[in-house]
């Protein structure tokens, strides 16, 4: 389970920050007062326009990024008080294929294995399955920069569920994947779902959310303006197409986030 | 300590796989001494003979019968009909090597005893040109020596009042030593420290840019675990270019022909295990210092071409210090020996010469490894910051 309450992430503005955004302002808030659940077995959308905080919020959810007030629960464990133990359960996957080009699909994998300290035995076993899973024994052997896009990114699902995490972690793991690929990951998110995993992912792309979440949320500006389940978020826009409910959202809540900030 | 590994195992073979990170850290280093080597002494003998053989075309201007003969001889080409100032212009468009002017009054002040003055016009850089004119002009001028010595009875060593009789009480190995091993250090401590560039830009800033940071910090490892693999990458890289400088050299002088036996001695007592242990201990510190220092500076870019930019211009304050202690009369002192890489220059003649203080070089090794630890926390508080972790 993850659990966000009343989150913030507050950025001190720098004389050339202050500049570049045409503000007089110390701070600015890149996530203000955000709370959220989201509960194994299901999967929770977390939506919103580009820059509107759904990046900052998976960071903080995966430690990368510490909250400046709140408090965020992975599993049960503090990301202030225990990040090592949050990370150790979660898995993070993005759209950009992050890899080392001079290495193997293999070594990488490896190297991974061997920072989640996995057994040498259970590591080949999951190797062994993820890679059949996902056709990487063919190219395990190539190194990264000479892999296409779509082989790049099945290798970044190997590499963040190599240690069979119970929390996913899915920030745009689609964008900018051909068809096939963004199929891949969209049926591991149904898998991961199956195996009662707690999957949290944002996305631009309604046709997925649509098709994946059990429950969403919505941000804008930093602030979390609709969080409910698809199945009252359907019930309350049975007249519109989930694309159409979003921007009247959004839109609807725009002004009064801004005079907050 | 597994983590630790982990990520200087996979550091070390990402950084092994870089064709820039080799031929900086491997290739360059060792070739870089030999080549110098072998090709400045082949081009020196090279240009000395071809200037010791050319045929110099000189013009005589009064030549007085001492010296009707002197330049008989099938390297000196005599044109004649040349006055000064047509020999000055010939000289100036490359026409003529020299003109060699005796005045009017010559023969009259040598046959009384007196000097007589031997105008000489060439261009200086005309390279061995006046060595061998001079070197005829003094075959007559012992020639005249010797018959004022006859003509006036008295003995030769009456010309040379005082004669300087020269002790050198240091050893080959000390000479040798003060002479390579200031040029010694100046190549290895550029070489650690170039060593240190590419893989701490490849390891930092490589990571930022292409995002494989933002994976690596949601791994169960602390980022203090995770910087300590990175910097032992860089710094074992560097380390590898400082001794590869060292084998380089060493190599060089036992293949390379027209190296005199007694230095090749001299050069086998010199690496012996305790100069090997000795210099060691002071390079390990310096490359983790280097790593450190660049692995601060370069996580503060956001791209490879911006490290590139931060680092290029650290490399001349690296050799500074270096290259005083190349300068004569820059000696290891308890000053000198607390001011870094200066000091670790400075150290490694003193190794080489047999000369070094102990207590000053235990003061070198503990200066080199405080800045060490002290560039590696900095390198720390910096990987800590979010703003400089991601992009």
């Amino acid at each position: 389970m993850i659990e966000v309450q009343n989150v913030s992430k507050q950025y001190i503005l720098s004389k050339q920050q202050k500049k570049e955004l045409e503000t007089n302002k110390a701070s600015v808030f890149a996530v203000n007062n955000v709370s959220l659940t989201c509960t194994p077995g299901k999967v929770f959308s977390l939506l919103g326009a580009n820059g509107a905080g759904k990046t900052t919020v998976l960071r903080m959810i995966s430690t990368i990024l510490k909250p400046t007030q709140g408090i965020i629960l992975v599993g049960g464990e503090s990301v202030i008080d225990n990040p090592e133990k949050v990370r150790s359960k979660i898995g993070f996957l993005t759209g950009s294929t992050n890899l080392y080009d001079k290495l193997t699909p293999g070594e990488i994998v490896k190297y991974f294995a061997d920072l989640y300290g996995l057994d040498k035995a259970i590591f080949e076993q999951r190797k062994d399955m993820l890679f059949t899973k996902l056709n990487i024994h063919q190219f395990s052997k190539k190194r990264i920069a000479q892999l296409s896009t779509g082989m790049k990114q099945k290798v970044s699902i190997a590499r963040s569920m190599i240690h069979d995490p119970q929390i996913v972690i899915f920030d745009e793991p689609t964008s900018g994947l051909d068809v096939i690929t963004a199929h891949s990951i969209i049926e591991l998110i149904q898998q991961c779902k199956a195996e009662g995993k707690t999957i949290i992912f944002s996305s631009h792309i309604m046709s997925e959310v649509e098709l994946l979440c059990d429950d969403l949320a919505i941000i804008s500006k930093g602030n979390l303006i609709y969080n409910d389940s698809m199945h009252n978020f359907k019930q309350a826009y049975q007249h519109q197409s989930l694309t159409e409910a979003f921007i009247a959202i959004v839109k609807s809540n725009s002004p009064k986030l801004t005079a907050a900030h | 300590m597994n983590t630790i590994f982990t990520v200087l195992a996979k550091e070390l073979k990402v950084t092994l796989r870089d064709k820039r990170t080799l031929i900086s850290a491997i290739i360059l280093p060792s070739l870089v001494i030999p080549l110098l080597m072998f090709g400045v002494t082949k081009l020196q003998k090279s240009l000395i003979d071809k200037a010791s053989d050319k045929q110099l075309k000189i013009a005589m201007v009064g030549t007085p019968p001492l010296f009707s003969t002197t330049f008989n001889d099938p390297k000196f080409k005599l044109v004649s009909n040349v006055d000064v100032e047509d020999g000055r212009r010939a000289i100036q468009a490359d026409s003529l090597d020299a003109v060699v002017e005796f005045p009017a009054d010559f023969s009259e002040k040598i046959k009384n005893m007196q000097s007589g003055t031997v105008n000489l016009y060439y261009k200086s850089t005309n390279m061995m040109l006046y060595n061998r004119i001079s070197e005829k002009i003094d075959s007559v001028k012992v020639g005249i020596l010797k018959e004022r010595v006859k003509q006036l009875n008295i003995s030769e060593e009456a010309f040379l009042p005082i004669a300087i009789a020269k002790v050198d009480i240091a050893s080959p190995k000390e000479q040798i030593g003060k002479m390579v091993g200031g040029f010694l250090p100046y190549i290895f401590i550029i070489f650690c420290f170039m060593g240190c560039m590419y893989p701490a830009i490849e390891l930092i800033t490589g990571e930022k840019e292409k995002g494989t940071m933002e994976t690596l910090l949601t791994v169960p490892a602390s980022r203090f675990k995770i910087l300590t693999g990175k910097i032992l990458a860089i710094s074992i890289v560097g380390l590898s270019a400082a001794l590869m400088t060292i084998i380089g050299m060493v190599v060089a002088l036992k293949l390379l022909p027209d190296i005199p036996p007694a230095f090749l001695n001299i050069l086998n007592d010199m690496v012996t295990p305790r100069f090997v242990i000795m210099l060691f201990a002071m390079l390990f510190p310096l490359s983790i210092f280097f790593a450190g220092f660049l692995s601060a500076l370069v996580i503060r870019a956001k791209t490879f071409k911006e490290a590139q930019s931060l680092v290029t211009p650290m490399t001349f304050v690296i050799i500074i210090p270096a290259l005083i202690a190349t300068l004569p009369g820059v000696e290891l002192g308890w000053q000198t020996s607390l001011i870094p890489v200066l000091n670790i220059a400075l150290a490694t003649k003193e190794i080489i010469a047999g000369t070094i203080n102990m207590l000053q070089y235990a003061a070198v090794v503990i200066s080199l490894v405080v800045l060490a630890l002290l560039a590696a926390y900095v390198s720390y508080k910096q990987f800590s910051r979010e703003s400089m972790v991601l992009q």
